[in-house]
Order: C-alpha cells, then structure tokens, then sequence
C-alpha cells in the first residue's frame, strides 16, 4: 500500500496522524508541538513561495517545512 | 519570603500578566551561564520569576532545560501556569509535565475576553476539579480577574496543595506503580517525586540517570523488561509512548471541560499577510513605513529642531563664558566637548523612540511569525532560517536585543550565521553618521540612505551564500514555528519595552560618550607635552596617525576619521561626537569626498559592531575563536566593500 505524508496534501486536505519517521530529536520536537497518534491535521496554506507550508491541529497553527512534513505519515 | 514560578507556552500572555503582577519592581538579567532572559519582580511581597515560554519540559533545547531545573533544583513555593484559554489542549500538555513535578500549581486561563470569539466556553470547576490545582479566569491584556488572581496566590501559598497526577493508560501505569515500590527509588534526590521518577527511568532520561546511583542489577533487568514490552504493545520508542500518553490526558480533560459555542465569523488578516501574491509587497510596505514614519517623518522634523536647540546654547554659554572670563580649557570642554558630542547623539532621540516603539509593536502583535513564515523559503537559500528575518528586522533598532532573539533558531549553524550578519544591518546608532555625512555631501537626495540599507543586506545575503557554499555537510535542519493569533499589543508591554531600549541609548549618551567627549576633547586640544596645541600636533593626532595608513586607500587615512573608528568601538553614536569634536560638522569638506564619505560610511556601516554588540555576539557564539572570526570577517567585509564603493563612486561621478 501506497504510504502518505504530509507533505502531499494539498491546501485544504485533511489527514490524520499514522506515524512519524524522523530522528529522535526532531520526532520529539513534533510530537511535543501535537502530532501524536491519530491527531487530525488540516493544510491550511503554503507560503507565497511554495514552502513551508501553514497546518492547523489541535485547534492551533504551526508552519513547518516540506522536509519535516515528510516526516509525518497519515492515514 | 515566598517564591513564584510564572510558566506558560510562548505567545500565552505570560509577559503581559508578570508586567501588570509586578508593575515597576521588574528587573531583567541573565540566567548564571546560559544566555536565556531572567526576570524577576515582586508580587504581594513574594518573589516571581518569569521562566522561559516553553511546549514541553523535554530537554531539547537550552529553555526547557533550564526551566525543569529551576523547578527541581529550587523547589518554587508555587508554579503558575499561564494558559491560552482559546488554546486549552496543547497548554494541558505542558501542565501535565508541570503537575509530575510535586509542586503546588496554579492554573491560570488567560485570554478569557477571546473565548466568546473563539466559539469556546470553559467549565473552570470542572478543570479544576479533574487537575486538582486552583483555575483562575483572567486576561492580562484587558486587566480583568487580576483580583482574583491576587487572592488566590496568596491562598495557595498558604495552602500548598499539590496537583492531582495526570493518569496513563493502564497498561503504562501497572510499569510505574512496579516501579515506584522498588526501594530502588528511595534513593531519588529529596524533593523529587516518586512517580516523575519512575516516568524518567521508563523513558531513559539521560539527565535524570546521570543524578542517580546505579541501580541494582535486577532493578535493571526489570526496567529493561518494561521498557521492551511497551515497544512492543505500542509499537513506538518509549518517550514517544509518554508524550502520546500525555496528550492523550490533554485531549480528555480538554473535552470534558470545553463546551464549544458557534465561532464569530471574522476577518483574518492572515488572508493578506501571508497570501501568494500579497505577502512580500506587504511586508516591504510595512517596513518602509515603519523607517519612513520614525526616520523620514518624526526624525525629519526634530533632528533640525534639536540641532538649532543645541546650537544656540553652545553660542549663548560661549558668550557668557567668555564675557565672565571663564578660562577656556573649561569653557572648551562644556561647548566644544560635552555640548557637540552629546548633542549630536541626543538630537537623534525622538525618531530612535519611534522606532523602537514602531518595532516593539511588530514584535509583539503576532506578524513577526508570519514573516517568517513568509520568508523562509528565500532564506534557506541563503543558508539561513526564516527565524533568522526577526534579528535582522529588530537590527534595525538595535543590535543587541536582535543578536539575543536569534536564540529561537535551533539549528545551531544557522544560529550562529544570524549571529554574524546582524550586525551588517544598520542599527539606529550608525543613523547620526549617515545622516551627517548625507546632509553634507548629497543634500537631497534621499535615495541614498535606503541605499545603505541594502548594501547592508547584500553583505548578509554575501555572507549566507559563501557559508552554504563552504559547509561541506549540506545538513538540513528544523523550521517548525507557532503562527499564534494577531492580538493588539498591551500598551504597558511596548511602552516598558520602548521604553528600556530609549533610555539605554540616553543613558550611552549620558556615560560612554560623555566621557569619551570630554576625553577626545582634552586629547586632541594637548600634546604629550600637555602643552595647549594645534589639533594637528595633538595627542589625538599621533594616537590616530597610528592606524590612519591602514585607510589611505579607502580615502580616509587622516587621524580624524581613524580616531572617530576608534570611538566607534564604544558606541557608534560616538562616531559624530568625536567628528563633530575633532573636525567640527561645517567643515567635513575640507577632509572628505563624495566618494571617500560614502567609502567612510560603508565602513562603519559593516566593521565590528560595538562593544554591547561584540558582547552580546560572544554570549550566543559561545567561544572566543567563534567571536574573533566573526569580527574579522565583519570588519575584513568592510574594507574590501568600502574599497569598492569608493572607486565605484569614482567612476560614476
């Protein structure tokens, strides 16, 4: 099966948080800052140069870039 | 006297509510070692500390760390924990770290005048009840629930009740009751609590293992087996099991607490300020306000004012001097030493006021995020990070608090590179120089001072390409930043904060250059021999003929220009004064240029900063070898472009 990561979405696309494949320290930052298990993510937008992009969870924005979206795969 | 810990994530409030706590008993310092911001103030007689805004108490980053060991080590009487009400369950995450921690907590839900817009109502008993801490509704910004808050500190001084633990699932809690009646863990430091203990061991923390004795084999062999049947069950490491578990806590006491109403549709400004096409044009055009209302609009009308002020007193104290026959060493040292060079740093107070606020209302209404938001793409290209926009844009303040706010960087060579090319933005103190030398040189024509800007910012975008250029390992790196929602600023925080920054700057005017006026003055009007000279032949002129070869070819090799460089060291705005002192502002043509002025003025606008700045350069650089190059590359930068500049200039003209 085909896995999907954050990073594919588009703006407006949900998803919700299967896992996370980074080194510990930057896994830890992520999870701190909310994507846990099962959390629901939503793109809210991409900055006017592409990257990074704007995600609203837990009922708060964060912006992170592409390469850590990647890091975060959905289900 | 009891002590306060004031906690909360970035963006809660947390500053605004210690301002109003503490009123004017504030004081700001550093923590003993670390370049993190330490304020401390006073509250009912109690002593409150305001600790760092954090997400989590994991220790990553220098600020969490620091926070988990003052609570530990100095066992705080009671930890307030300031709360984003409109942002209830990531903030339960932090209170759930905070409530392991065995002290008495007090939860504080900020923000409450937003909730209504927010569509989000907050049962208070209710979250009290399943925290087991106090909750006290306030909003710092409006000033509302501040009584209350008042009484209940000093209720729960009195009280010391310690915090409910926040539960795990049972299969995580069986592990940490095991735990907890090994007698292994009586041999925790005093003070710590059992069950954090026991998470700590699960988890591996390093810097908790690190204070413990070494446990007894079959303690060992248990944890070992604990730790391996969780990954298993879980299919996840085992701190990544404790923060879901967490959260998971958050998320339940969230959900039985909020009672969500229908959100206010509202504008988002955001729909500008971070749009495809509008963004950039946007944040160009607020920055150009920002320099044209404090240096264009504000500075344009005061400087003249001021100057005339200044001027007609030198005249009128001369003339009185002179007439009661005050001897002319002192007189000299009144109108030509302390009235010209504290006079012409002075004259530049009201726009630096400006600015200062201009820029304190940026930093605080939420849009500092967003440009870097907007940015990064730009700046990674540069080898920078979007959070290193913050430094250069409050550089143009000043650039000690800019070097200080790098600290949000984590990648520690971009932090680093921030470090040294904030310095290449203009900061305020080198305003007085280019003003002098733009007035004199090149009346009208305005384009040039937006021109040193940008070779300010050529130079940093110079130094990020040839760092990514050399650094071999290509890493990437982090960029993860909270967009917290626009507020309009207290008033009391930009006033304290434009403030403190103003009054630094009167206060240089008042010491470093007043004496260093009075000292330039006396230097340049005798000889070794302490005979009263010629400038020329003055001790001045032999210190500065010393250095003044190095300059020959950017045009400025005379005594004068080297000895104002010097002085510069100390403070920019020193730069003027001793000019003003040593050659006099009506006479800058018969020792300078067009070309060798805007040769003069690339110099100073790109060597070593001053001597707050090198200070504050070494404290985020951290080793002296870091702080040597930096400076010899700020100030080696500086000649070569100062070099093109002028022959550039000479070619033009």
């Amino acid at each position: 099966m085909m896995q999907t990561t954050m990073d594919e979405l588009t703006v407006g696309q949900k998803g919700a948080v299967k896992a996370i494949h980074a080194p510990t320290q930057l896994k830890r930052r992520l999870m701190d800052m909310g994507f846990t298990k099962g959390v629901g993510v939503e793109i809210v937008k991409l900055a006017p140069m592409g990257d990074p992009m704007e995600v609203s969870l837990r009922g708060y924005h964060l912006c992170l870039r592409k390469a850590e979206a990647r890091a975060i795969e959905l289900r | 006297m009891q002590t306060i810990a004031l906690i909360g994530n970035p963006n809660c409030g947390k500053t605004t509510l210690f301002n109003t706590l503490t009123g004017t008993t504030a004081y700001v310092g550093n923590w003993p070692g670390v370049t993190v911001e330490k304020k401390e103030g006073v509250v009912n007689g109690h002593k409150i500390l305001d600790l760092p805004g954090i997400y989590s108490l994991s220790p990553y980053s220098p600020e969490e760390k620091l926070s988990r060991r003052y609570i530990l080590d100095e066992q705080p009487d009671l930890i307030i924990d300031v709360i984003d009400a409109t942002n209830l369950e990531r903030s339960l995450y932090l209170t759930n770290q905070l409530a392991e921690l065995g002290r008495p907590l007090l939860l504080v839900l900020n923000m409450e005048d937003l909730l209504e817009k927010a569509g989000i109502r907050i049962d208070v008993k209710r979250l009290s009840q399943m925290t087991g801490c106090p909750v006290v509704q306030i909003s710092a910004s409006k000033g509302t629930g501040i009584i209350a808050l008042l009484q209940e500190i000093e209720h729960s001084l009195n009280q010391k009740r310690l915090p409910m633990q926040p539960l795990f699932s049972n299969f995580v809690e069986r592990y940490i009751t095991t735990i907890i009646e090994d007698d292994y863990l009586h041999t925790i430091p005093k003070g710590r609590q059992m069950r954090w203990a026991a998470i700590k061991l699960l988890e591996a923390d390093d810097l908790f293992l690190s204070s413990m004795p070494q446990p007894p084999q079959a303690f060992q062999t248990y944890i070992a087996q604990a730790r391996k049947e969780l990954v298993e069950h879980y299919d996840d490491d085992v701190q990544a099991i404790i923060i879901d578990q967490r959260y998971k806590v958050a998320e339940h006491i969230a959900k039985d607490c909020q009672i969500k109403t229908i959100q206010a549709k509202q504008f988002n400004f955001d729909s500008i300020a971070t749009s495809k096409f509008g963004a950039i044009p946007l944040f160009i055009a607020i920055m150009a306000g920002v320099f044209y209302l404090s240096i264009g609009l504000v500075g344009g009308y005061t400087t003249g004012w001021l100057e005339n002020l200044f001027a007609f007193a030198s005249l009128h104290i001369q003339t009185f001097a002179d007439a009661v026959g005050v001897h002319p060493l002192l007189s000299g040292i009144l109108v030509d030493g302390i009235i010209a060079g504290v006079g012409a740093v002075l004259t530049f107070v009201p726009q630096l006021f400006v600015l200062f606020l201009l820029l304190s209302v940026l930093e605080d209404c939420g849009y500092m995020a967003r440009i870097a938001f907007i940015m990064d793409r730009l700046m990674r290209s540069m080898g920078l990070s979007g959070k290193s926009i913050i430094p250069l844009v409050i550089g143009t303040g000043c650039s000690v608090p800019a070097i200080m706010s790098s600290r949000t960087i984590e990648h520690q060579k971009q932090r680093e590179l921030t470090v040294i090319v904030t310095p290449f933005i203009p900061c305020g103190a080198k305003m007085p120089v280019f003003a002098l030398m733009l007035t004199y040189f090149f009346p009208g024509k305005w384009f040039i001072a937006p021109l040193m800007y940008l070779l300010g910012i050529i130079a940093v975008v110079v130094t990020g390409l040839l760092a990514r250029a050399l650094d071999k390992h290509k890493e990437t790196n982090a960029f993860i930043l909270e967009l917290p929602r626009y507020q309009i600023p207290a008033a009391k925080n930009i006033w304290l904060q434009t403030k403190e920054r103003t009054l630094g700057f009167i206060q240089k005017a008042g010491t470093i250059i007043l004496l260093s006026s009075i000292i330039i003055y006396l230097l340049s009007s005798y000889s070794f021999s302490l005979q009263a000279v010629d400038a020329e032949l003055s001790m001045l002129a032999m210190l500065g003929r010393i250095i003044s070869p190095l300059f020959i070819p950017l045009g400025f090799g005379f005594w004068q220009a080297s000895v104002a460089l010097l002085t510069g060291i100390a403070a920019k705005e020193s730069i003027v004064s001793t000019l003003s002192v040593t050659i006099g502002t009506a006479s800058l043509g018969a020792f300078f240029t067009a070309d060798t002025a805007l040769s003069y003025m690339t110099f100073i606008l790109l060597s070593s900063p001053c001597i707050a700045a090198i200070s504050a350069m070494f404290k985020e650089l951290g080793s002296k070898r870091k702080l040597l190059f930096a400076v010899l590359w700020q100030t080696g930068f500086a000649y070569l472009a100062a070099l093109l500049v002028r022959y550039a200039t000479l070619l033009l003209l």
